[in-house]
Parts: C-alpha cells; structure tokens; sequence
C-alpha cells in the first residue's frame, strides 16, 4: 500500500502514473461532454494531470484519488474552458434547474400514463430493450446540466453520491436531489422520443397488460 | 434524529402518503445509496404490491444496465504520449 507522503518521490510517481492510467479513459470521456472539443479535451486532461501531481499533497486518502482528479479537471473547465465553450440550450444551468421544480416532477409523473410504464415492463414490447446505450445517452445529453453531471457521474462513471458530491463541491443530499429529478426528466424525454418514433401505441387502444 | 430515522420516518410518511414520496427513495434504492434496511425494506414492500411503481423501477433499472454498458471515446495516442511525457519529466 503507497501512502502517498511518506514514500520516496519515485514510489509516489509510479503509483501516480499507475491511478493516471486507470482513469484515463473516464477523465478524457468526461473531457470531450464538458468542452464538446477534441483537441480541448486533450488539453484538459494534460492540465488535470499536471494539477493533479503539483497537488498531490492535497490528497488526502489515496483511495478518493478518482474524485480528487475529477474534481480538479471540472475545476481548470470552469476556470478556463467554459466560457469558450459552445453552449446549447439545455446547458442554461441555472434557469433550467430552477424551472424545474418539484412541482414540475409531480405534474410529470401524475401526467405520464402508467400504460407506459406497463408497456416498457412488458418483456416482449419494452422500449428500452430496443433503445441502444447510446440513444439514452442523447437523451441524457439533453438535461439541463448540473442534472446531466450528477446522472453522467452517478450512472456511467460510478461514483458514490458522496464522491459525486465532492466532484461537484455539493452536498450527497443535492445529488440525490438532482439525481431524483434529473432521471425523471430523462424518463420524460425518452417518452417523447418512444412517441416520436412511433414505438409507443397510442394508450386509447392500449389493452391493460400489453 | 439521526438520519438513518429521518429517513425511515421520511419514508414511513411517503409510503402511507402516495407513490410519489416513495418514489423519491426508488432512485437511492436502485443506485444502491438507499443504506438502511428497514427503509429499503418497506421500499421494496410497496414496490411489491404498487405496480405503477414496480414498473418505473424496472425501467430505470434498464436505463442504468444501459448507461453502464456505454461506450467511452478511445483515448487518443498523442494524449497518452502527452501525460506519459508530463509524468517521466515530473
């Protein structure tokens, strides 16, 4: 076990580099959502790295490194890449996350039929297993973002709700809260997109348990 | 009250309230971040006998099995080239 301050600089450096390319593939996934950009994202996770190793005594328990590097990648976008990146509609962060109230989700769920529920539980009709990772991501792409992060981190990556929490410099109790009404907004984007595509029947002619 | 209560006792509220205060614990539950037992026990009690319910938790369930099994982008070479650079000059 590698304590990283009391160890010789070049044990810390090849468990560094050991922790470096285990996360790598998640730094640099979460570099290319948050700049839209391939090259910035590069650049991104070069500069998390050189953040990362300039700090590392900031790192308290060698076993939140993944959060710890996290963090401070999300840290150098908002300090230096977010006003140049490309914004879209459904990254208007704040007034998305205040239009979408609690109210909001009640309405939601009293407003989507459970005949959709039913028919997505259906093993033999259910939409899901027709939908591709992939076009529940797009799906996932379109919430508003602080939703869009936490369901990123909690849902694709694996993070804790606390080491989510860290991430984004709130509490487990706003993750949660984010988390709750984040999925809700997706199941009500993937109802659109079932009715859009025409996969889901039109309830009227629905018969109970189809 | 210690927060393990709070939510049993949050819980205990939703599931005599409605479907959608149970809810609210549904997406700990499915996540795995629902840690006390008796409260994931009358979660799972109501999920059994509210097919509304039972339902939205299996789909959600999928939608995790989904989100999981998304491919990442490959990392490309000339940044594993770069950070291994950074790190040999550290």
């Amino acid at each position: 076990m590698v304590n990283v301050n009391d160890k010789s600089q070049r044990v810390v450096k090849d468990w560094f580099s050991q922790c470096i390319e285990e996360s790598m593939g998640s730094l640099y996934a979460m570099a290319v959502r948050l700049t839209k950009n391939d090259a910035d994202a590069e650049d991104l996770v070069a500069e998390a790295v050189s953040k990362a190793w300039s700090s590392i005594d900031t790192l308290k328990d060698k076993n939140r490194f993944r959060p710890w590097i996290f963090c401070i990648q999300r840290n150098i976008f908002i300090d230096h890449y977010r006003k140049s990146t490309k914004r879209t509609a459904s990254m208007n962060y704040t007034d998305d996350c205040e239009k979408f109230a609690e109210s909001e989700i009640a309405s939601l769920l009293i407003e989507q039929p459970d005949e959709f529920l039913y028919w997505w539980a259906n093993p033999e009709k259910e939409f899901v297993n027709n939908l591709l990772g992939e076009e529940i991501l797009q799906a996932v792409e379109r919430l508003p973002e602080a939703f869009r992060e936490t369901v990123i981190l909690v849902n694709l990556e694996g993070f804790s709700y606390d080491e989510a929490a860290e991430i984004q410099g709130v509490s487990p109790g706003t993750v949660r809260s984010r988390m709750n009404r984040g999925r809700t907004l997706l199941q009500r984007l993937l109802w659109q997109q079932a009715t859009e595509a025409g996969l889901l029947p039109n309830k009227n002619v629905m018969e109970p348990g189809t | 009250m210690t927060k393990k209560a709070k939510d049993r006792d949050e819980l205990h509220d939703a599931l005599d309230s409605d479907c959608l205060e149970a809810f609210d614990h549904v997406y700990a539950y499915i996540n795995n971040e629902l840690k006390d037992e008796e409260a994931i026990k009358q979660l799972e009690h109501h999920l059994r006998h509210c097919k509304s319910c039972f339902s939205r938790a299996q789909m959600e369930r999928k939608i995790n099995e989904r989100l999981k099994k998304t491919s990442k982008p490959k990392v490309p070479k000339t940044l594993r080239k770069r950070v291994k650079n950074l790190i040999d000059n550290y």
